[in-house]
This record gives structure tokens, sequence and C-alpha cells, in this order.
């Protein structure tokens, strides 16, 4: 029974929980630049990411280690420092993305600068954090998120030629813009990838204590949450394509991606859209916050659970804490929240190496794996993952520094 | 016990089972004619730097120094106090609130996040 | 305490030379016993690979190369009066 509930509500949280910001924006360009010429991008980094979380489900439930925990037991300090590093680096920036995500929302319901907006979303998100347990953050960001299925109905009520849809999904070069097409190619995956989901998903199943008898569990979860979730991602570009790419205008601001689904529903679809991004981003912007403070807390042993009280807990309380104000700040500066959301994605897949590797070498310890470690299929599958990071890491490099072109 | 591969960087509980942070140092005794004794186990930001770069080491310490909320920035615990070690932790006969080891979650406690509204449902002490 | 204080991990991944100034190895374990109420180093474990040859070995386990094995050195043939340069005495 329990079992049973914990499936249902995983894929719940997978499917409705992990579609953010990134996904969000990253699925706006593309669809709105490309049409559906990037479908491929995402199907290769929801397979990835399938990859990624199931191994971190199973490896908590085998081992009732996080990651951090994990590498920096097996490597030492000294190996675990610089992907901890990077990885609070892109917590933080995913960070203010997602509060800059939610702000967005609101500036399109009600004409006032996102800039103002991320003074009280920040509180609130603050707030949650503050009070809630973790079970209790878990579920309502992840039933709060099917919210953003309606982009999925929206999309089928425009009856988009499904040929091309599909041949979308087979890799393609561009016929110009070469320079954009990668670099958005590549944050869509990083949008998939973001580090944040796997270190949440892992120390979410320590925290609610798995075990080996939850493997069947996680692995379902992995692989049919992810896959709902990437349909909503789809859903996304299949609209834009549709709705803005013949119009020729790309996507500069979010404002322009908001009137996708009001050809599908034209009294609401504007509010809609704002209340699913708004939805999506909060939640997103609570697990990106405990994830942070989850990791570092595991890195330094300090204690750490978000059902304790914040007193009980104090450095980890603080580390969320401080990490909202400082998003909120960069926020409040002025960035555009498009631009960052990009480029943090893109950050995302070219560090996917070195925060993984790691990761990746443990699962394959039978000292720590036992008899679970990754079969030779997983490996295979783990090796070309490795492969295609290592390739997103020099090619996005230089795309990152070029800039969007 | 193989030291650095189960013993360096484990999660270190107190008697009571809280969490008190890493074995982030382990310290040996060279003695001549005899084989060389593991001394303690250490925690702390400084010995944590100390393991990454010598100069991320003087500056932990200058900054221990500066705010001094830390009573020692080298915390030892002798081998004599460790109950016992496995996979997943190493166990100290200690009371980890009465350690520098939480000399910065107690100011923390007392002076941010204590101070905010909802931190504690009980009382003040 | 009497005698002289190092920590464990400035041994791990020192390159090791015998008398002769010949690379031995770099260690990568120590292990350590309970023997008289003390904690007691026994043996150091040297790898003939690269320093941090357990970062190494797991890597070629995801290929499928399994455990080389390590070379051993009991306590008593380390020389560790300079524990930057241990050396192997025969």
């Amino acid at each position: 029974m329990k079992k049973g509930l914990q499936l249902f509500l995983g894929i719940l949280t997978a499917i409705g929980g992990f579609f953010d910001i990134g996904n969000l924006v990253t699925a706006a360009q593309a669809g709105a630049t490309f049409r559906f010429q990037l479908l491929w991008a995402l199907a290769l980094g929801t397979i990835i990411v399938i990859f990624l979380v199931e191994m971190s489900g199973r490896f908590a439930a085998v081992t009732k280690k996080s990651i951090p925990t994990g590498v920096r037991e097996h490597f030492g300090v000294r190996v675990w420092i610089a992907p901890f590093a990077i990885l609070v680096l892109l917590h933080f920036l995913t960070l203010a993305a997602e509060l800059g995500g939610i702000a967005f929302a609101l500036q399109l319901v009600t004409g006032i600068s996102f800039q103002i907006w991320v003074l009280p979303v920040g509180v609130l998100v603050w707030l949650f954090l503050w009070r809630a347990t973790f079970d209790a953050i878990e579920y309502s960001t992840a039933t709060l998120g099917l919210i953003a299925l309606c982009f999925v109905v929206a999309a089928f009520m425009y009856h988009p030629p499904r040929s091309d849809v599909l041949s979308g999904l087979l890799p393609s070069l561009p016929k110009q813009d070469g320079a954009k097409y990668w670099l958005y190619a590549v944050s869509i995956i990083g949008a998939l990838i973001a580090p944040y989901m796997f270190y949440f998903y892992s120390s979410g199943a320590v925290e609610d204590e798995w075990d080996k008898s939850y493997l069947m569990v996680n692995r379902i979860v992995s692989i049919t949450g992810m896959s709902f979730g990437a349909v909503i991602t789809a859903a996304v570009i299949i609209m834009t394509g549709l709705v803005l790419h013949p119009l020729d205008i790309g996507v500069d601001s979010i404002n322009q991606a908001a009137f996708v689904l009001t050809g599908a529903f034209p009294f609401w679809g504007f509010l809609l859209f704002a209340a699913s991004m708004g939805i999506a981003c909060t939640g997103a912007a609570a697990e990106v916050g405990l994830s942070l403070a989850y990791s570092t807390a595991q890195t330094f042993g300090w204690n750490w659970g978000e059902s304790l009280e914040p007193k009980k807990d104090a450095r980890f309380a603080l580390t969320y804490t401080v990490a909202i104000v400082l998003a909120m700040l960069l926020m409040m500066l002025g960035i555009d929240p498009l631009k960052l959301t990009i480029y943090t994605m893109a950050l995302n897949a070219m560090v996917l190496p070195i925060v993984s590797i790691p990761f990746l070498m443990l699962m394959n310890d039978g000292r720590l794996m036992r008899e679970f470690t990754n079969g030779i299929f997983t490996n295979a599958a783990t090796a070309i993952i490795v492969l295609i990071s290592f390739v997103l890491f020099v090619v996005s490099i230089p795309l990152v520094i070029m800039g969007s072109g | 016990m193989h030291l650095f591969r189960e013993l360096l960087d484990k999660q270190i509980e107190d008697r009571d089972d809280e969490r008190m942070g890493r074995v982030d140092a382990i310290g040996v005794e060279l003695r001549p004619g005899a084989p060389p004794r593991v001394v303690d186990i250490e925690l702390g930001g400084v010995s944590i730097a100390a393991r990454l770069h010598p100069r991320l080491e003087a500056l932990a310490m200058r900054l221990h120094k500066k705010l001094g909320v830390r009573r020692s920035a080298r915390y030892h615990i002798p081998w004599e106090k460790i109950l016992d070690v496995n996979d997943d932790r190493v166990k100290v006969d200690v009371c980890a609130d009465d350690t520098p080891a939480m000399d910065w979650e107690k100011w923390l406690r007392r002076h941010v996040i204590g101070k905010i509204p909802g931190a504690s449902t009980e009382e003040e002490e | 305490m009497t005698g002289r204080r190092f920590y464990i991990h400035e041994l791990i991944g020192r390159l090791v030379h015998d008398q002769a100034g010949q690379h031995v190895g770099r260690i990568f374990d120590v292990r350590a016993e309970e023997r008289d109420g003390e904690m007691q180093i026994v043996e150091y474990y040297l790898g003939t690979a690269a320093a941090l040859q357990r970062v190494g070995l797991s890597l070629l386990r995801v290929v499928g190369v399994h455990r080389l094995e390590p070379k051993t050195v009991p306590w008593d043939k380390l020389d560790l009066t300079d524990p930057a340069r241990p050396v192997l005495i025969d």
C-alpha cells in the first residue's frame, strides 16, 4: 500500500516537479527559432536524465547515502571539492533563474516589473522552505505542477503535423544560425539534466529512508516520470514552433511565448501560461534551494533534514536563506532572466562530466553497491552519456563565449 | 581498517547519534622503533582547507581568528573516544553540543536563525 | 605525545622511492589495526599506476578491467623521516 502510494506520488513528482524555467525557456526559444528541429535534443536529454535519476535513486536505496556523501567518503575531499564548488554555483544561478521566472509570470499578469516582484517572491519561497516539511514541499509542488499539463492539452488542440514532429526527433543540421542552433540544443539538454534534479532526488530518497525494496519503484518513477515530464517540454516546443516560428520573431522575451496558449484557450490562455510558469518555477525554486542546502550539509557532515525545525539545523537553514537572498539581489540588479536561464542551462550541460563522473564510478564499485552495480547495458549507456557530455562540454564552450549569435 | 578508504571523510556522530561533522583529518604519531599510531581525528574548516592547499589553510586560519566564534580551529577527538566505526559513520563518545564542532551551529542558532520568527515551535530556553 | 605528528592525508598519493632512488609506486591507502589498546599502522598500500589509483581503478572497472593486486609494504619497511619523501627500506 505504502509502495503503491509512493509510486504514484513519485511519478507525479517527476512529472510536475521537474518542469521549470530552464525547460520552458529553452523549449520556447528552440521552437520559435527552429520549429520542431530540436526535438531530438529533448529526446536525447530525456534519455540521459532517466539514467542519471535512476542511478541516483538506486545509489540512495542501496547505500543509504546521498551523492555528495558517497563521493566525499569514497574519493576524499580533494576530489569532491571542485564538483561541489561548481554545483553550488549552478544551484545558485538556477535558483536566481527560477525566482526570475516566478517574478516574470507575475509581471505578465500585473504589468509591474519583475525586478520589483522578485522581492516578495523570494520571501515567499524562503517562507515555504522555512515552515514546510519535506513531504509537504515535494507533494504540493508536484501536484500543483501538473497545471503545466495544459501545455500538452493545448499542443494537441493545435493538431501539429505528425510527420514534422517525428522528423524533428532525428538530428539534422540547421540551414542557418548554426551557433544559435547548437547553443539551444546544448541548453535544452542542460535544462533536462540540471544537477539539482538528481541531487534532490537522491537526498529525497535518503530522507524517505528508501531501501532495496524501492528499486522497482525507483526504476518506474525515473522512466515514466521523466518521460511524461519531457512531454510537457515537447509540447512547449511544438506550440512555439506552430505559433511563433511562422511569425519569424523568435522569443526575445517571455511576453511573446505567453501568447502560445491563447489559440487553444482564447480567454484563459494568457493567465494559464502565467500560472503554469509561476507555479512550476516556485516548485523548482524550492527544490533547488533545498538541494543546495542538502549538498552543503552532506559535504561537511552537518545535521540536515527539511523536516527538522530551522533551529535544530541552523547551518542547513542558513544555507538556503543566504542563497535565496543573494539570488534575489542578482535578479534585482536587472539581469535578463531569459539570458541567465539559457546560459545557466548551457553551463549545466558543460559541467555534466565533472559533476557526474565521480558518481558514475561509485555506481560501479562493488564494495558500495554490491550486486546492484551498473549492468553492462547501463554502463554502455553511461559510457555514451559521458562521451556525449564531453562533446557537449567541448562544443558549448565556444558557443557560450560567442554568445547567442 | 583502511584509514583512507574507511575512516577519512566519514560522517562523525556523537553518543546521541547527532551528526557533528566529518573526519577531516587523521593525526598519526611517528615513533622510533614502534609502529606509527593513530592519535586522533580532526574536524574543522581549517583541517579541510589544509588538505586542499596551504594558502587556503592560512586564509581559513586568518578567518577563524578574525571571526572568533569557534573555540579552536582544529578540533581533535582522541582515538580513545572512538566507540565504533562502520560503513555509515564514526561514533564518538562525546556530546556534540559541548564541542567546538558545534560552536558555529550554536552561534547561528542564538544570533541569526533563532532570531527569525518561526525558527522553533518550542519556547526560548 | 612523544613522537612526531603527521597526517594520513599527507601520505596519500605520495611517491615512494627505494634506497637507490628508483620509483616504487604511490601510497593509496594505509591499513591500521587495534593492538595493545592502540590503533597501529600495519602496512601501506602502494599502487604502480597513477597517484589516485583508486579513482583510476574504479574507472577501469567501468570498462570491465578488474583490480590489480596492490603492493603492500609493512610499517617498518617504510622510512617516513621526511613524510613528503617516503623511502622503501629493503
